[in-house]
């Protein structure tokens, strides 16, 4: 082989060159599917990664454990304090949610763009050359994730499915959307919501920047950011964190917020994959 | 047995940048410094002078295919370079004295070179609008800071086993 290299490695150099150009522009066209042979190749290597990833898991949570205990009396005390606060929202939920149901059966309204089937899924892997913030993980198009599904941590939004194979799955964090890439969402506020959309992030503040909101909306600190469901792909009401400062736009006709996200991208074990129950149903129909 | 330590190790490697990134305690430092590990090139070059060009090449090939294709999803960019660069890394080894430090520092020169193309090849294709200065300071830095603490405490131990595969090889 080292024969062959020196007598064309010029030609070789080029042709490789040419060859690189065509797959990098191949591999940036908008792709609904991977191809299988990039399937197979992701799910064998997949497997490896789950039988790795598990015991240096385990490591890295035992020492991140014992930082935790450090902070345990303080978290102790604030949380007693919040206990009480939890009750009474816990028995108004309660009456509010039976409430909803029973106005929905008066309605005769069963689905609604909130209800959602979770997928639990594990991050095996993340992309460590960190251009693009990715993470890898271990549920795919056999266990129901699709392309562009929302996925979710407990306190929040992270991110969408970029692509699916049959048994991982690659999520794009919020913190690496692109410009094609908005989501639909609205702010919470005291009289009524005000809608826009989340178009990418700024990385010197670590904001997400939430644009288009009309010019005499009001908008103040703290309050909630919420995916809208108007976008067809992600239910209504993930949150995805809390305004922080609200700026006229480039050109002074809309406002631009800026969004601190509730959970945080770069500590995620476990993500919960959302399909939207009204899909669900569509599917099912059309079968 | 002793045929497979070498994909095993390849494996091991491969798996370990994204454990590394994943399980890296998240600090500030973290979130505000992006530092990428480069522990594959550093294997890829370390075969190439330890045990032979044609491994190192053949490594970097299938393992730069297996990068693009599992974490990047740009195909092409890593499957290119990782062979161009181990085989840059064995002419150049004909210049200079075989020794672990020399392979060191040549394995921190080939990271930057690999950091700058990645960092060229994004803003070619528009995914990143990152400008130079930042790019220099907020990574180019802190990647090499991370990689030549792995070379110092690694480079030793992969420098004994690779020789030891060398030698087996030899044999056969």
């Amino acid at each position: 082989m080292p024969q062959f290299f020196l007598n064309k490695r010029l030609i070789l150099l080029l042709v490789s060159i040419i060859f690189l150009v065509a797959l990098i522009g191949f591999s940036l066209k908008e792709r609904k599917e991977l191809t299988w042979s990039e399937q197979f190749v992701k799910d064998t290597t997949g497997f490896v990664q789950f039988l790795f990833h598990q015991p240096a898991q385990l490591v890295a949570g035992f020492f991140e454990n014992v930082q935790d205990i450090k902070n345990t009396y303080k978290e102790n005390k604030l949380l007693k304090a919040r206990l009480e606060e939890y009750v009474m929202l816990e028995a108004e939920v309660q009456t509010l949610k039976k409430e909803n149901e029973e106005l929905r059966a008066v309605l005769d309204k069963k689905e609604s763009l909130r209800d959602f089937i979770p997928i639990e899924a594990t991050v095996i892997g993340r992309n460590p050359d960190r251009w693009q913030e990715t993470v890898i993980i271990n549920k795919g198009e056999q266990q129901g994730v699709k392309k562009d599904m929302a996925v979710i941590t407990p306190s929040g939004l992270i991110g969408k499915i970029q692509h699916a194979s049959q048994f991982t799955s690659t999520v794009q964090l919020l913190s690496a959307l692109d410009r094609q890439n908005r989501i639909s969402a609205y702010v919470q506020g005291q009289e009524g919501s005000v809608f826009g959309l989340i178009e990418g992030y700024d990385d010197k503040r670590q904001a997400l920047l939430f644009k288009q909101i009309p010019f005499d909306a009001k908008i103040e600190k703290k309050q909630l950011v919420l995916t809208s469901g108007l976008g067809g792909i992600f239910p209504k009401g993930l949150p995805i964190g809390e305004v922080e400062e609200v700026v006229p736009d480039e050109y002074g006709l809309t406002k631009m917020a800026y969004v601190k996200p509730a959970a945080n991208f770069y500590d995620v074990d476990d993500v919960i994959v959302v399909k939207r129950k009204i899909d669900a149903v569509q599917e099912e129909e059309t079968k | 047995m002793k045929k497979l330590f070498l994909p095993f190790l390849a494996i091991l490697f491969f798996v370990s940048e994204s454990l590394f990134v994943d399980l890296w305690p998240k600090s500030i430092w973290y979130e505000h410094y992006i530092f990428a590990p480069r522990f594959l090139l550093i294997f890829i070059l370390f075969v190439t002078v330890y045990v032979t060009q044609t491994h190192g090449m053949v490594y970097g090939l299938i393992l730069g295919g297996l990068y693009d294709v599992v974490y990047t999803e740009i195909l092409g960019v890593y499957l290119f370079s990782f062979p161009l660069i181990a085989y840059i890394a064995a002419k150049a080894m004909k210049w200079f004295h075989n020794h672990l430090v020399v392979t060191c520092f040549l394995s921190m020169i080939f990271v930057s070179i690999l950091e700058f193309y990645v960092y060229g090849i994004q803003l070619f294709i528009g995914k990143t609008a990152m400008p130079f200065e930042q790019f220099y300071s907020y990574r180019l830095l802190p990647t090499l800071l991370v990689n030549a603490l792995f070379l110092l405490f690694f480079s030793y131990p992969l420098k004994q086993w690779l020789v030891k595969i060398e030698r087996y090889e030899r044999e056969e």
